[in-house]
């Protein structure tokens, strides 16, 4: 048998331990008052709202006839103003242009006192308010979710003189225009108002010459152009090195102020912090009764190869945690739900199969009168293609999960987009779970179980399950 | 070494007997109970309160129906610790496929508070869908239960041409119908709304048990090779079971132990969302084990067998 040197147990045993111990604990550096996170841990995990407790959504716009892609992604953009001011990051939004609905999915916010998710998805379903206003003057600024800043509250002259309200406005379209002085393609939004504004708008534009008008929607201001020139005929455009998803998202916008048309609340699902931190807590208690169980009955049953399978299996779980924290910097970090923490939990179980395949064929060969080298030897080569096997159907399993209930799916082309249900993580922690049970159940453990076996104490057939000697 | 020797070929009529018990109790209680969906598949509404102190449930009732104008039941669960601190629940589930909208479920709270001041009534969790998109996500739900299906056929088609032709993998198959049912008839006996959990546990039954069967049908074409040609298929069988028999119980016992930990925990916290999942992946990981090994060999033996009694008749 080839060889494995004796220090390459205690190699591969620390770097287990280590990646189980930051994945867990995360990396932090205290520095005065911050502290900065180098690798996240547990405590960074996203949860998702069974956990963190939120709200759902489901909102049609309420008209007769089908609504078109415009109105659609005018509420949309709607709603995406509402949520940035509020300072929502974490949120899901979908929209299904094909049966009219958009799905929002926002978590609660921990700083939060008090939950009224009654009131939360009225003001998201409020129809948009959209004025344009003498000034740019605001109460509050501070910075959105988008890292943008978010101005608030008009005030003083800002407050009194609205020029123009929604139903004044025509059309709001992103426009491509070259630029005369360097010839580059800018963007910007050709602006169309009906008669009702064309002439109140003239005498603003005049009154206003290289001042501000800013544009509002609700309490939020989305833009404050500078006046250059009177307009006179109703047609405009508002300039500003605008990319062009900046172009077409204010003109969205500025869309939905003059589209007003008010989004039903067809669907809804609220969910309360407190109960779902009482889950985590009771999650967390039934994860670490499990793995005591689990690491009780290896021992009793497969002695130093359950031993073995025990820090294997730890490095398993430090994996599924690093999977979802965002330890890894190429993995994003994943919204973990209950479901999502008992797939942990059910690959604890599960994982120590490989380990259980390979110590049973070991204890085979031995009774079959092998000596350890060549019952190791034997078992590990017997035992690879079962392994592979028995995992191979929980893989297309969950790989079928993490595609139906997953935010873009295989099935979204017939179903429409939904939001990520909660079973999502459930399917990736128990692929998570397999992918951990191949890199630790089969080759950290022979690696471990090799050297482990040259170590005088270690060569005793009854540590492998043999008989007495 | 513990080396089993049980015959689970001659035994067979007592497994059959005991699977086909078991689904008949099973569809005696369906007949009974029928079968429930949650409203996530069908649409409707449920609002879940904690409250303090004590409500009745008739007035309780009859608030509700008088703000929304529409029956619904109305279920206390109070604290068996009369401890004053600790708070008690009220679930409302209405009847009628209909979801409620923000106002009606703002109106019940306030007609509630008002009838009860002190009660602190919270809303722990409310849910409302509406039918159509329940539909939709139950369409949705079974085709990807077609989907698995079709993709675990077409694996059990492909790995089963080496060890053991299509009769082993008709009864892989038989054996994965039978731990499905399992898992169903789980949902009906306790009477848990069929839900999006629901898919997720058949899903993973589904491959978990099919890893027991291959594993033994693995086993009985190596000792096919190493055994002599005259053993009798029943002997080749049992004895490749009772190889890996020791692997599919240790796994199994494993796996049912984390499982059966959250359910236990669940059970204690009262989290039903976690028990109801947890439930039948125990029943699951189970049958899934017991159907391996007592229904899939034995039968593939029977079909065997009865396919070179007929080759006898023929010659």
């Amino acid at each position: 048998m080839k060889r494995v040197a004796k220090p390459v147990f205690f190699i591969v045993a620390l770097l287990i331990l280590f990646l189980t111990y930051t994945a867990t604990f995360g990396i932090k550096g205290q520095n005065g008052d911050n502290t900065t996170t180098y690798i996240k841990g547990v405590s960074d995990i996203r949860w998702g709202i069974d956990i963190n407790g939120g709200v759902e959504a489901t909102f049609s716009p309420e008209t007769n006839t089908k609504a078109t892609k415009e109105q659609i992604d005018s509420a949309k953009s709607i709603i995406e103003v509402r949520m940035t001011s509020q300072h929502i990051t974490d949120y899901e939004l979908y929209t299904d242009y094909n049966n009219d609905r958009i799905i929002v999915r926002f978590p609660w916010k921990s700083e939060e006192k008090t939950f009224d998710p009654e009131n939360a998805i009225k003001e998201l379903s409020a129809t948009a308010l959209l004025t344009f206003r003498e000034g740019g003057e605001y109460t509050t600024a501070d910075t959105g979710s988008n890292g943008k800043p978010v101005y608030k509250t008009p005030k003083g002259i800002t407050k009194d003189s609205i020029i123009l309200q929604g139903k004044d406005i025509k059309s709001a379209k992103a426009e491509m225009f070259q630029d005369p002085t360097s010839g580059k393609t800018e963007y910007q939004v050709g602006l169309e108002l009906n008669d009702s504004g064309t002439q109140k708008f003239a005498d603003a534009t005049e009154r206003l010459q290289d001042k501000v008008i800013s544009i509002w929607m609700d309490d939020v201001m989305i833009s404050s152009p500078t006046v250059n020139q009177v307009i006179e005929d109703g047609k405009c455009s508002i300039q500003g090195n605008f990319t062009a998803s900046e172009a077409s998202d204010l003109a969205n916008k500025i869309t939905a102020g003059a589209l007003p048309f008010k989004l039903t609340t067809t669907s809804f699902n609220t969910i309360n912090p407190t109960l779902g931190s009482s889950s985590l807590r009771a999650m967390a208690i039934a994860g670490c009764i499990a793995f005591g169980l689990v690491c009780i009955f290896m021992l009793i049953v497969f002695r130093l190869p359950g031993f073995v399978a025990i820090i294997a299996l730890l490095g398993q779980i430090g994996l599924s945690f690093a999977a979802v924290s965002g330890y890894f910097p190429f993995i994003n970090s994943f919204t973990m739900t209950l479901p999502g923490i008992a797939g942990i939990i059910l690959s604890i179980g599960m994982g120590v199969d490989a380990n259980i395949i390979t110590a049973s064929r070991i204890k085979e060969e031995l009774y079959l009168g092998k000596t350890i080298d060549g019952a190791i030897q034997k078992g590990d080569d017997n035992s690879f293609w079962a392994i592979f096997d028995g995992n191979i159907t929980v893989i297309i399993v969950a790989l079928i999960l993490m595609g139906i209930f997953g935010p873009t799916n295989i099935l979204s082309m017939i179903f429409g987009p939904s939001t990520t249900g909660s079973i999502y993580s459930f399917g990736y922690t128990l692929l998570i779970g397999i992918i951990g049970n191949f890199v630790f159940g089969v080759t950290a453990t022979r690696l471990m179980t090799k050297s482990i076996s040259r170590f005088k104490f270690a060569r005793k057939k009854w540590l492998y399950g043999g008989a007495a000697e | 070494m513990r080396k089993y020797n049980i015959k689970f070929f001659e035994h067979r009529k007592i497994f059959f007997g005991l699977s086909l018990a078991i689904l008949a109790i099973g569809i005696v209680f369906n007949i009974i109970f029928g079968t429930q969906l949650d409203i996530k598949f069908t649409g409707g509404a449920v609002i879940k309160y904690s409250y303090q102190g004590s409500i009745s449930q008739q007035e309780v009732e009859e608030i509700v129906q008088n703000t929304a104008k529409k029956d619904a039941e109305v279920c206390i669960l109070e604290n068996a610790a009369a401890d004053k601190n600790e708070e008690n629940y009220v679930s409302i589930s209405f009847s009628g496929t209909d979801s409620i909208t923000i106002d009606e479920q703002q109106k019940i709270a306030k007609e509630l508070t008002a009838k009860y001041p002190n009660a602190d009534f919270q809303v722990n969790e409310s849910n409302s869908v509406n039918p159509t998109m329940g539909r939709n996500f139950f369409a949705k739900c079974m085709t990807a239960v077609l989907l698995a299906s079709l993709l675990l056929i077409l694996y059990i088609a492909i790995r089963f041409k080496k060890i053991g032709g299509m009769s082993a993998g008709v009864m892989a198959v038989i054996a994965l119908i039978h731990d499905v049912l399992m898992v169903y008839f789980t949902f009906v006996i306790f009477r848990m709304p069929l839900n999006d959990n629901f898919i997720a546990v058949v899903l993973t039954i589904l491959g978990y048990s099919l890893n027991d069967t291959i594993i033994i049908y693995d086993r009985i074409r190596e000792n096919r090779r190493l055994m002599s040609p005259k053993t009798p298929l029943s002997q080749l069988v049992d004895t490749s079971i009772n190889q890996t028999f020791s692997r599919s119980i240790n796994t199994s016992i494993c796996t049912f132990t984390a499982i059966a930990t959250v359910f236990v925990v669940g059970q204690i916290f009262g989290l039903t969302s976690v028990t109801s999942f947890a439930l039948p992946m125990m029943i699951g990981v189970m049958t899934g084990c017991y159907s391996s090994i007592c229904i899939a060999g034995p039968l593939y033996v029977m079909w065997q067998n009865h396919k070179a009694s007929k080759r006898l008749e023929n010659a």
